[in-house]
């Protein structure tokens, strides 16, 4: 589903140079779950990146599905991230001037549907998550965990094949986190939705199918 | 999108507030400073309706040495033939005080069937008046010697006066005032701008100079030769205050007087285009400010909706709509009180002048908007998701 080819990423600035991802190459199966563990400053967060096409590697390829990604000017890069990738952030990334409802609804504005299309979808996708009596509410109105179940309505509201989490539970305590977590594996078990999932947790990363370990940007385990 | 934009704006309105009120002032001065523009550039194109070029003005003042009307009359008709003897002279008009291109103003009501027009300017002149500044009848005829003897005061009106008070209707002939003071329009003449360039013609009504209104005058037009210079001036000046003893005698050439009303004009219309470009100029720089601000204030957002779909061009395209969406409330806001001017009629405008103006006034609201929010918008395409998102 996801195939990285000798990703490596260097960051310059005037007078350093520092390579954040070393020579890392990963597939990753249709349908598995896949955690990325290691110490902050790893590359972990910069491996993921890649892989959702927000950042370009500075050598490698990176293909997913039958698509090189490598060539893709910035509105097909949109278009494909749209379509088939979705994306939860430790920190949410909610709008707070838009309803529950509208931020679920973000991703299909940037495609051809209707209002009607739109709200129908995000209610499916936030019943899903169990907030469906949370729509009309703001951000701000909301718990940690429930913001965060708006932001996975958002990531599976276009129905995308892939799922790229950014330590989805580290904001949280340990029963919201395994509230998210779950709601995470079904996800996997029911859609057989591909995840890939950063985290700095143990216990989060043993419920996933594989582990890939990073150290000072490179793959370790 | 634009149901999510207004939704997204309707949800920040308290923060939207200041930028739309920024917008709207904005909109008011444009609209005060653009009216008067307008105002001034359509009289500007308009004809003068006369010619000042090589006509003097004389100024005199006769006191009241002679009591008796029609003996006064025949001192000026003494006075005015040895001018006209003078070869550079043309032809020559005793007039009240309110002569062209100069700021004295006589203003009377005008009254037809028992309905009073205002601001109506009148003019006390002579037989050769129209010739000395060359105007233009449209209708009928100026005065001559045959009004002296009728049994109705003879008037000329000019075009803006009849299509006021008579529509397309036909005047002349027509007798209009009460009973204690009937008169006749004998002619309709072509508007003609004494107030200068910029100023509108108004509405007028020329009388011929009676015995009674004969003690009144004090100035005389002179329409003189293409080389008439300073030592005809001299002659002109030595004969005048010979003739009228013990008078302050001061002659000035209209062309002169043209310049010194149209500054006159000007100079109020300078000052405040250049008051509102130094305010257009700190409103560009405080929208260009708050667009920046909320660009940078919303990189997380601008991250976001990169990563879930949208394009560079799509983001700065809604940056910018956003901001278009503003304007268009603050105008809309704005335009109600703009149509205010004309519907009231306050400054007596013409409705032509008010709508321009506003046209004028949102199309420079949207262009100013529009550059000072492209570039704040290009920035935000720029921005790099990853980058943005790792900020937040």
């Amino acid at each position: 589903m996801i195939r990285l080819q000798n990703i490596e990423k260097v960051y310059r600035t005037d007078t350093i140079e520092t390579l954040a991802l070393n020579s890392i190459s990963l597939d990753v199966d249709k349908g598995e779950f896949l955690s990325i563990m290691g110490p902050s400053g790893c590359g972990k967060s910069t491996l993921l990146n890649i892989m959702g096409l927000l950042d370009a590697p500075s050598k490698g390829d990176v293909r997913i599905g039958d698509q090189a990604t490598l060539n893709l000017s910035d509105k097909q890069l949109a278009h494909f991230r749209n379509k088939k990738l979705g994306f939860i952030f430790q920190s949410y990334h909610l709008i707070n001037d838009l309803q529950v409802l509208d931020n679920v609804e973000l991703p299909l504005l940037y495609r051809n549907t209707t209002a009607k299309e739109r709200k129908q979808l995000a209610t499916e996708a936030l019943e899903k998550v169990g907030l469906s009596n949370r729509i009309k509410h703001f951000p701000t109105q909301l718990s940690g965990g429930q913001r965060q179940r708006v932001a996975i309505a958002r990531a599976i509201v276009g129905r995308p094949e892939i799922i790229l989490a950014d330590e989805p539970t580290g904001n949280l305590d340990s029963a919201m986190g395994s509230e998210i977590m779950e709601i995470l594996i079904q996800l996997n078990k029911v859609d057989k939705t591909t995840i890939v999932m950063v985290t700095h947790d143990e216990n989060m990363a043993n419920k996933t199918h594989r582990l890939v370990r990073l150290f000072d940007g490179a793959q370790v385990q | 999108m634009y149901r999510h934009l207004f939704k997204l704006i309707w949800n920040k309105r308290k923060q939207n507030f200041l930028l739309m009120s920024e917008m709207l002032v904005s909109f008011l001065v444009l609209f005060a400073v653009f009216t008067l523009l307008v105002y001034y550039y359509q009289n500007y194109k308009k004809p003068m309706g006369f010619e000042y070029k090589n006509v003097w003005l004389v100024n005199y003042s006769n006191g009241d040495k002679i009591h008796n009307g029609d003996s006064l009359k025949l001192f000026y008709e003494t006075l005015k033939r040895e001018i006209r003897a003078m070869p550079e002279v043309k032809d020559i008009s005793l007039s009240s005080s309110n002569v062209p291109l100069t700021q004295s103003m006589i203003q009377n009501g005008f009254f037809y069937k028992g309905k009073e027009t205002n601001n109506v300017n009148t003019y006390q002149v002579d037989d050769s008046y129209e010739n000395v500044l060359q105007m233009k009848m449209l209708e009928g005829r100026w005065f001559n010697k045959t009004d002296a003897v009728t049994n109705t005061v003879p008037i000329v009106i000019n075009s803006s006066l009849k299509e006021e008070v008579f529509g397309k209707e036909q005047v002349v002939g027509k007798i209009i005032g009460d009973d204690k003071a009937k008169k006749q329009i004998i002619g309709v003449v072509a508007d003609t701008k004494f107030k200068g360039d910029y100023e509108a013609s108004g509405m007028a009504s020329f009388s011929r100079i009676d015995s009674s209104s004969i003690h009144w005058m004090g100035k005389m037009l002179i329409r003189v030769t293409a080389d008439a210079g300073p030592a005809f001036e001299g002659r002109l000046y030595k004969k005048i205050a010979g003739y009228i003893e013990n008078s302050n005698v001061e002659i000035e050439h209209l062309i002169n007087k043209r310049k010194s009303i149209n500054y006159f004009a000007l100079v109020p219309m300078i000052v405040l285009s250049i008051v509102s470009c130094f305010l257009i100029i700190n409103v560009a720089l405080g929208l260009f400010g708050v667009l920046w601000y909320n660009i940078n204030r919303r990189r997380g957002e601008i991250g976001l909706r990169r990563a879930i779909g949208a394009t560079g061009r799509s983001v700065a395209s809604q940056l910018v709509i956003e901001t278009m969406i503003l304007a268009t409330f603050s105008l809309i806001i704005g335009a109600f009180f703009a149509v205010q001017f004309p519907l009231l009629n306050v400054f007596d405008l013409s409705t032509g002048v008010y709508m321009t103006a506003l046209v004028l006034s949102i199309i420079f609201i949207y262009l100013l908007v529009l550059v000072c929010a492209f570039y704040p918008g290009r920035q935000a395409a720029a921005i790099y998701p990853a980058v943005a998102l790792h900020e937040e």
